[in-house]
């Protein structure tokens, strides 16, 4: 085996390499088993037959017993020197992205633990670039991740466009093996088998399910990166967690309030409705509602309806055509045509696309209204309300539109959605922003 | 708070009166509803020799090509949802999940007839990395015989990976225990396995076990 395939790992190996150290997968601690990997707890009924103890919470990764031993060796950053930047983007960062990127550069080079919060659709991936060339061409190893796959697969080809240095990708069932890389793009559940490696980690879409509840991922992001090693936090909804952080100025902050275009964000405006869930089973969905698709209809305007979940598309949609509203197709995350139907909605083939919260990310349909049914539902957090709400005036010619929910109730969920947006809004008015 | 053993969530046990009046196939209370209603059973119409399910109960086209009177018995139909279980179980190695089955092969046991039970035996070096026989993982306290083993040097690689030409042709893998022959004369034994595919694997299996003396073969498997 090739030692570079050690460097600043943790892995399990059946034989041991030369200068590899290595610790037991499982210890005991307090009369009870913690994997090394994951640290969690194994259960005391989770035994091999002969009473053997395995960890059941990493298992995908390959399963550890207490006969296994996990290895290492030391992170040596033994790379190519790069003598000038490995910077290949010929983009254009608008005034406002520059001033972000330079404040990013600042901090990385400060070695902080730093977040950038930047609106949804500001542009964010690009701010970092100026900072994470820096980076490479001192020689450090970084990993850019993020808690989804898709996330790490659009990024993967855009980053080696960017940036002109060899890079590997990691997500549970890739096709590519691992390889010993200045820069590694993976999920974050793929650090659980790295330690110590990297001078800088990006986590980008920290806020996305699962990182948000995950202990366990924290603690890999921890453990991946070295001890004098820094981290960047990219998102657009932080959570009460790193708001919470960000007052006690454990985390440097670089807002970036305002979007590419710089006009601000189109308000969530909440509608009251009556019990929408009982209306639905006599096929029959609030005034409200009806009236406002009636109107996107007949003004051709594209819209995008979010219900809570997949058993309610069948119904809502129902609902609508007995109402006279054909024209809308459902969509979700396990739907076989879900490329398809999201082409026709592109294509102004349909002139509706319902959905579920599968849609809220990273996808971008110009000039389209959004409406939130049940937004009070406990589907809809704060991060997911305020993703929903950034589909909405991502064009420069198209900067304005609907953001409306109907609720039967206004929870904290809606509020701090509401307060979000209002906040960034707040920020991005001092920096000239436009309302759309 | 308990977790379901499969799925990870949460799970209150319940007594419901349903429960409690009717005699319910007993299931592990470690396994939520939701996994529950995931499994479901095979139903007729199915062949009545491999017990695949169809939309006739005539001899389906593969027990037809065999040509002998094989009886199989399945429990689940190898879908996705089994597909699943047996790729966390088998392949990741996941021990705990053979509670998840333990019920319905108590159950389907209970229902057949046999002198012996004889599962099918893993080889030594999958018994080094897997560390069990994801067979005899199911059994609870039902009696059985391993009167056959398996050699490594026949398995060249795993069946799964296999065309179905490439598993009919798969030679003899199996060998008998020394003490077999002194089990298995005049025996009705039944061979336990836990997928049938082409139905190689179990025929190898009986072939030998008729060597031994056995005056009938048949087999259950968890999945068909
Ligand atoms: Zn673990
Ligand atoms: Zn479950
Ligand atoms: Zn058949």
């Amino acid at each position: 085996m090739d030692k570079s395939q050690l460097f600043g790992r943790r892995l399990p190996l059946t034989q041991a390499p030369a200068g590899g150290h290595n610790i037991p997968a499982l210890r005991q601690v307090n009369g009870r088993w913690q994997c090394q990997r994951c640290h969690q707890w194994v259960g005391p009924t989770d035994q091999l037959p002969h009473g053997i103890p395995y960890c059941r919470h990493c298992l995908n990764l390959g399963r550890l017993t207490t006969h296994t031993k996990l290895y290492t060796i030391p992170e040596p950053n033994q790379f190519a020197t790069l003598t000038s930047s490995p910077l290949r983007w010929q983009g254009q960062l608008s005034p406002q992205q520059e001033t972000a990127a330079q404040a990013v550069l600042r901090h990385t080079q400060a070695k902080r633990d730093q977040l950038l919060w930047a609106v949804t659709g500001a542009g964010k991936t690009e701010i970092g670039f100026p900072a994470l060339a820096w980076a490479l061409q001192q020689g450090w190893r970084v990993a850019w991740t993020s808690p989804r796959v898709d996330v790490c697969l659009e990024l993967a080809p855009r980053l080696a466009q960017a940036i002109a240095v060899p890079q590997t990708v990691l997500y549970g069932g890739q096709p590519v093996p691992y390889a010993y890389c200045p820069l590694t793009i993976c999920t974050t559940h793929q650090l659980l088998r790295f330690e110590a490696a990297f001078d800088w980690l990006i986590v980008d879409e920290v806020d996305a399910f699962p990182l948000a509840t995950s202990p366990l991922l924290q603690l890999a992001i921890q453990r991946a990166q070295k001890p004098t090693g820094s981290h960047l936090y990219l998102t657009a909804t932080p959570g009460q967690d790193l708001q919470r952080q960000i007052r006690r100025h454990q985390l440097a902050v670089t807002y970036l309030p305002l979007r590419y275009h710089g006009y601000l964000l189109p308000p969530l405006r909440v509608k009251l409705v009556g019990d929408w869930r009982r209306q639905l089973d006599q096929r029959r969905l609030p005034g409200k509602l009806i009236r406002q698709v009636r109107r996107y209809q007949q003004t051709h305007q594209r819209y995008l309806l979010f219900v809570p979940h997949v058993q309610d598309l069948a119904r809502v949609q129902a609902a609508l055509q007995h109402a006279g509203l054909a024209g809308g197709v459902t969509v979700h995350a396990a739907d076989p045509k879900r490329q398809a139907k999201v082409q026709a909605f592109r294509d102004h083939h349909v002139n509706g696309l319902l959905t579920t919260t599968i849609l809220e990310r990273g996808v971008t349909f110009p000039a389209v209204c959004v409406l939130i049914l049940g937004g009070d539902d406990p589907v809809f957090a704060t991060s997911a309300l305020v993703q929903i709400a950034g589909r909405v005036g991502r064009q420069r010619d198209h900067p304005g539109g609907d953001v409306l929910c109907y609720a039967t109730s206004q929870p904290r969920t809606i509020q701090r959605a509401q307060a979000m947006i209002n906040a960034l809004n707040r920020r991005g008015r001092r920096l000239g922003g436009r309302r759309p | 708070m308990m977790t379901c053993v499969w799925c990870g969530r949460a799970v209150t046990p319940s007594v419901t009166l349903a429960t409690l009046w009717h005699w319910q196939p007993l299931v592990a209370p470690e396994v939520c509803a939701a996994c529950r209603a995931r499994l479901r059973p095979l139903h007729a119409p199915q062949c009545p020799r491999c017990a695949r399910q169809q939309t006739t109960a005539q001899v389906c086209h593969d027990c037809a090509r065999w040509g002998d009177a094989w009886v199989n018995h399945a429990i689940f139909p190898y879908d996705a949802t089994l597909k699943a279980y047996m790729q966390q179980y088998k392949f990741q190695g996941d021990y705990r999940l053979r509670v998840v089955m333990q019920p319905y092969l108590r159950q389907a046991l209970a229902q057949e007839t046999y002198d012996l039970l004889v599962p099918i035996p893993v080889t030594a070096g999958t018994w080094l990395t897997r560390g069990f026989n994801q067979v005899t993982g199911w059994l609870t306290d039902q009696p059985f015989q391993q009167v056959l083993t398996v050699d490594d040097a026949h398995k060249p690689r795993p069946q799964s990976s296999k065309t179905r030409q490439e598993r009919l042709r798969t030679p003899q893998p199996f060998q008998l225990t020394p003490n077999a022959t002194k089990i298995l004369p005049n025996q009705h034994v039944l061979l336990l396995d836990d997928v049938y595919t082409t139905g190689r694997t179990l025929r190898h299996a009986a072939a030998q076990i008729y060597l031994g003396g056995a005056k009938a073969v048949t087999s259950l498997t968890l999945a068909r």
